[in-house]
Formats: structure tokens, C-alpha cells, sequence
């Protein structure tokens, strides 16, 4: 045999004898450099074929030909598995997440990125929130109504700034999607829409009744900043805050009570609260005027997306949550 | 009465259920895995006949008076939990499957879709994708083999547009974790691991550009297709069973009469009141024949093209009711 014969002999039986798993081609690496060594004419690079969604790798080794040129080899063996076996990909390889029975896959999660509004929330958490709606709708089959569809445009629109023709247009072409995918696209977040919708108003009154104070109608304000504010009255918090020193950050404002900042959310009006330390500052606040809550239809919507996020909170901490990726 | 076979978890049941309670017809949903663990049967025979009662935990239900079966996803009949040596719950499992068979070829109902062994044929791609061909559905240019030596002489007449499919489903693991193998497009590495095909047959079939797929829901003469536009998705383009919810659209379509007529007599010509076909329709506008599943899903089908399946077997299922 000659000596290039030998050469490719002896490299089948590397290809053969390394180890096919991704988490083992750095040990692979290294045979093939040792072997580089001992073949020093041979020129051998090993190329290391990562296949997605499997733990499975290939391997080829490229080796100068004598006269020239390059051989590329390849030497699977048989292990005794099955070709599409061999071949297959792991049950999630283009999915993100699963949440209960919704498995959201790369190009939904894709999208849905630039669906999520949500500042106080990680988009981790959010796309978890939407894949819970996505459970509860996946086997509605009501149909959507042409007032429904428009209402879940309307907002995506406005929430995108895409307020006329052609910068939806724009902004379609920028996603990749035609006119009917777009369509589709609303009917899904029209039909969450619709569930979020009925599931407020179904949980309202029953969440209004439980947590009436949090409805309570109050006007307050309150400070943070540098400075220790000590007032008796409202009225002589206010009159401090603009003769102190040091940068502070003042609000006043209208706020359903259970949105107030913590010390606030139960005090009676004409009450203060603090100084209390926050953050590397210090708190003071007063209510102005606290209105009890009413039965009206924005105290009901108020109390509905609160007993939405109860509910939501609540079905998280059942769910069954499997990131595949991370 | 009207029996539905089915896990107690199946949602599908659950779009049918109340339309055939607004007709007002008897319904008993069993799951055939409660056998015999928590339900019991009795088939006696006495001079001039034979009566079979199964006890479930609704209470007793002759069986003659059954006039339609819906055998959707029912669970294998299984022993009771504390039947516990392996040996056992085999030799219990068998015997009861056996007598359920029996049982369910002695009622002198309509099954929806078969009983079990018609579907069982239907089943087998190599079987209905030549009864396909004898009725005139167009259908690629396809090779079942476990011969190494088969497949490039398949890559090359495909002009290295070829998939590899799976001869029926089925689950597995590598290193521990379940796999899948869904349609692909083979690539020259593929062809290097020639030589594993020995081990199992696979199905070679020429790539089928399409404009889009299409699932055909054909209940007794009805028939209903949806197109699903997995063109518009780099997910699902090559397997719409990848969902990619967001980009693929699915629509009611109108098949021409003669393809309309062919998947009907496919279903029939089974001995299935029911079959869902999957069809490739080309840019070219041929309608080509991929594969029939017998008991495949409909719901997605319903849900998202509003066509409405559910009712027409709710309204096959009660036909025997009403007649009565």
C-alpha cells in the first residue's frame, strides 16, 4: 500500500473510533490534532458538522492529496441505530417554551416579542402569560366578530404608532408578512383579547367585593428624595416640599387606592405617612381626599384587570413551565 | 344510544358532545382502558341468542341497543393497578382486549370510523397509497425500502429533492430525550449513512412543491377541505406539523368535483365512514395524494377554518337514533 493509502486507512479508523455527541467534540478535536501530528503531509483538518435539534454531530476529515487537491472523508460506522432515527431531531429543537398543553414555537415567540407591552414584567414572564392565554383559547371556536377583529387592529396599530395605511404596510414588510398572515395574526390576538375582556367582567364585581378599599378613589401626594420630610398635615407637606434642598421627585395625583405607593394604600385622607427610607432616599406622602369605591363602570374595569392579574398570577403557580433552551 | 370510545381527556369529543345532546340522542362516552379495571362486561348466551351488558360507571348498558359507535382515541384495556407481576397484567390485558373485539364485531351498529381492523388497513401507507393510485389520485413518485443500495439512485431521480418518511408513527429517545422525525428534505449527508437503512424501511419520496397542503375531512359522504398555507412559514414548510400558528394560515377550499368524489370513494372503499387525507396542491394545480389517516385530527381543522365537521358527525352519529 503506499504511503497515501496508509494515510486514508488510518484516517477512516479515526473517523470511526470519535466520539458523535456535541457535548464530546472538543475530545474529538483533540484525537484528530494527534493524529494531524503523527501525519504531518497529510495537511488533516477535521470539520465538525453541528446538526440542529440533535445531539448527534458528523465528521469529515479533509486531507492534501499527494498530487495535489484535497480528499474530503467520511466514515460513519454503524451503530445500530435506525436511519431516521439517526436523522431525527429532539421532540422541542424549534421550540422556546411550554406552557401546559401551548408549545410556542421560535417563529411565535419571534413574534410575539413584538407584541409585549408589559414594562413591569421580564419578557420571559410575559411570554408565559400570553402561552396561559393561549391554553384557555385554543379550543374556542366562537367565531370573531367584524367589531371584535377591528378592536384587536385597532389597538395593535396604536400601540405600534401604525397609524395609517402605509406605515402598516411598512410594517409589514418589515416583518415578513403578507396581508392575509396579518390577518390571521389580529384573529389570534383578537381572540385573547376577547377571553381577557370576559374573563374581567366575569371576576370583577366578585374581586370589587373582596378588595373594596383598593377601589377607594384617592388623591394624595408624595415625595422622594435626599431630604427627611416631617409634616403634621398634608397641608404642611406641601408647603415644605418646594423650600427643600437636594433633588427630590414629587407627585400628585389621582389613583385607584390600592395603586398608591404601599404606606399610602390604606390611610384615611388627611393622614401622612413617613418619612420612611426607600430606596437610598426617603419617603413622605399625604392623602389629599379619598372618595369610596363605587359600582360604576370604571371602578368594574379597574377591578376586573386587577382580578385578571389575580387569576393570571394564580394559573402561573399551577402551570406546568418548561423552557427548552435555557 | 350512541357510544363514543374515547380517553376521558379527549377534547375532541367535547366539540360533538353538545351538539348531539341539543339533538337530544343517549350518549355513553367509555374509555375502553377502564377495562376490566373499573367497568365490567358480560356477554351470555342462552338458546336463540346473546345479550352483552358492560357495566360502567354510569350504570349498565345493553349493548344491542346501540345503533351508532364513534371509536375516536380509546385508551388499550389495561388490568387494575394492584394486578402488579408483568406476566399478569399482559395475560389480563389480552384477554380482555380479545373479548372487547368480540364484543364490539356482535353489535349490530354503525361505527364511525371502522371497526378496529378496517382502520387498521386503511392505516398502512403502502396499502392506501396503491388503492389511492387504482382510484386515479396523483401520487409521487414513491419507494418503501430498508435497501441501502435504493437510495441514491432516489436522491438522483429526484434530482436531490428527496424525503424520507416514517413508515408509521412512532416515539423514541436519543440520549434519554424523545425525538422526532418529521418530514425533511435529505441532504448529501444523509446519503453517508446509507447503510443504516438496513435496519428499518423507510419511504423515499421526491420533494412536492407546493402552493399549499391541504387536509381533506371526509365524514360518510361529506366531505370538507382546509388549505394550510405552510409556504408562508420557514418553520413549516416542509411539515405543517411543526405549527407556526402565526404565520400559517388555514382556510376552507374548494376542491374540484373529481378529487372531491376520489376522496370520498377512498374513505369508502376502506369500509370507513370517516378518513382524513392529506393532499399536496401544486403550483401547477394538480392535487396530489400524500396519505390517509383514518382516525386523523379534525378539530384544529374546525377551529380554525370554521368548517363545520362537528356537526356532520354529530348528525352522522344521531342518524340512527332519529330513524328509530
Amino acid at each position: 500500500m503506499s504511503d497515501f493509502g496508509a494515510v486514508l486507512e488510518s484516517g477512516v479508523e479515526l473517523l470511526r473510533r470519535l466520539p458523535r455527541r456535541r457535548a464530546r467534540v472538543e475530545e474529538a478535536r483533540r484525537a484528530a490534532a494527534e493524529w494531524g501530528n503523527e501525519h504531518p503531509a497529510a495537511g488533516a483538518q477535521l470539520v465538525v458538522d453541528v446538526r440542529p435539534g440533535t445531539p448527534v454531530v458528523d465528521y469529515d476529515l479533509l486531507l492534501a492529496h499527494p498530487g495535489g487537491g484535497t480528499v474530503a472523508l467520511t466514515a460513519p460506522s454503524d451503530e445500530g441505530v435506525p436511519w431516521l432515527i439517526e436523522h431525527s431531531t429532539h421532540w422541542a429543537a424549534g421550540q422556546l417554551v411550554s406552557v401546559d398543553d401551548v408549545h410556542l414555537s421560535v417563529a411565535q415567540a419571534l413574534t410575539m416579542l413584538r407584541s409585549l407591552s408589559r414594562r413591569d414584567m421580564t419578557p420571559h414572564d410575559e411570554i408565559v402569560d400570553q402561552c396561559l392565554i393561549l391554553n384557555e383559547v385554543m379550543s374556542d371556536d366562537e367565531p370573531l366578530t367584524t367589531e371584535d377583529l377591528q378592536a384587536a387592529a385597532d389597538e395593535f396599530r396604536r400601540g405600534r404608532g401604525l397609524y395609517d395605511r402605509a406605515a402598516t404596510v411598512a410594517w409589514l414588510e418589515q416583518m415578513g408578512m403578507s396581508p392575509a398572515q396579518f390577518e390571521e395574526y389580529i384573529g389570534g390576538i383578537a381572540r385573547r383579547r376577547r377571553f381577557r375582556r370576559r374573563k374581567e367582567a366575569e371576576l370583577a364585581p366578585e374581586y370589587l367585593a373582596g378588595h373594596r378599599s383598593r377601589f377607594d378613589r384617592a388623591r394624595a401626594v408624595w415625595a422622594v428624595g435626599s431630604e427627611r420630610w416631617t409634616a403634621a398635615t398634608p397641608a404642611e407637606l406641601l408647603a415644605m416640599l418646594p423650600a427643600s434642598t437636594g433633588e427630590a421627585q414629587v407627585t400628585i395625583g389621582d389613583r385607584w387606592a390600592g395603586e398608591l405607593p404601599e404606606p399610602l394604600r390604606d390611610a384615611e385622607a388627611g393622614a401622612v405617612a413617613g418619612p420612611v427610607e426607600q430606596g437610598t432616599g426617603f419617603f413622605t406622602g399625604a392623602v389629599l381626599n379619598r372618595r369610596p369605591a363605587e359600582d360604576d363602570a370604571e371602578t368594574l374595569a379597574a377591578a376586573g384587570r386587577a382580578a385578571f392579574a389575580a387569576w393570571l398570577a394564580e394559573r402561573r403557580g399551577r402551570a406546568s413551565i418548561e423552557w427548552h433552551w435555557l | 344510544m350512541i357510544l363514543i370510545l374515547s380517553e376521558r381527556l379527549d377534547d375532541t369529543v367535547d366539540l360533538v358532545l353538545p351538539k348531539l345532546r341539543r339533538r337530544n340522542v343517549p350518549v355513553t362516552w367509555w374509555d375502553s382502558g377502564d377495562f376490566p379495571a373499573r367497568s365490567r362486561l358480560t356477554a351470555a348466551f342462552s338458546a336463540g341468542g346473546h345479550r352483552i351488558t358492560l357495566h360502567t360507571e354510569d350504570g349498565p348498558l345493553d349493548l344491542s341497543t346501540v345503533t351508532a359507535v364513534w371509536r375516536r382515541r380509546p385508551t388499550r384495556s389495561a388490568a387494575s393497578a394492584n394486578v402488579s407481576e408483568p406476566t399478569h397484567r399482559a395475560h389480563v390485558d389480552w384477554q380482555a382486549q380479545f373479548l372487547l373485539d368480540g364484543a364490539w364485531d356482535l353489535i349490530p351498529a354503525r361505527w364511525l370510523p371502522s371497526r378496529r381492523e378496517p382502520e387498521r388497513q386503511a392505516h398502512n401507507k403502502i396499502i392506501h397509497m396503491a388503492r389511492a393510485a387504482s382510484l386515479g389520485f396523483s401520487v409521487p413518485e414513491t419507494v418503501f425500502t430498508n435497501d441501502p443500495a435504493e437510495l441514491v439512485p432516489a436522491y438522483e431521480r429526484a434530482e436531490g429533492r428527496l424525503i424520507a418518511k416514517q413508515i408509521n408513527s412512532d416515539s423514541f429517545t436519543v440520549d434519554g430525550a424523545d425525538h422526532r422525525t418529521y418530514t425533511t428534505v435529505l441532504t448529501r449527508r444523509h446519503l453517508t449513512s446509507r447503510h443504516l437503512l438496513r435496519h428499518e424501511p423507510v419511504i423515499l419520496q421526491p420533494y412536492v412543491p407546493k402552493a399549499v397542503e391541504l387536509r381533506v375531512i371526509v365524514v360518510a359522504e361529506k366531505v370538507f377541505a382546509a388549505e394550510i398555507d405552510s409556504q408562508a412559514s420557514r418553520t413549516a414548510r416542509e411539515d405543517w406539523r411543526h405549527y407556526d400558528d402565526d404565520r400559517v394560515r388555514y382556510a376552507a377550499h374548494e376542491l374540484p368535483g373529481d378529487v372531491r368524489r376520489r376522496c370520498a370513494e377512498l374513505v369508502a372503499s376502506f369500509g370507513l365512514t370517516y378518513g382524513a387525507i392529506d393532499l399536496i396542491l401544486t403550483p401547477e394545480g394538480e392535487y396530489v395524494f400524500l396519505e390517509i389517516n383514518p382516525n386523523g385530527a379534525w378539530g384544529f381543522v374546525e377551529t380554525r377554518t370554521g368548517l363545520p365537521i362537528s356537526d356532520a358527525i354529530a348528525d352522522w352519529l344521531a342518524q340512527g337514533e332519529s330513524d328509530e
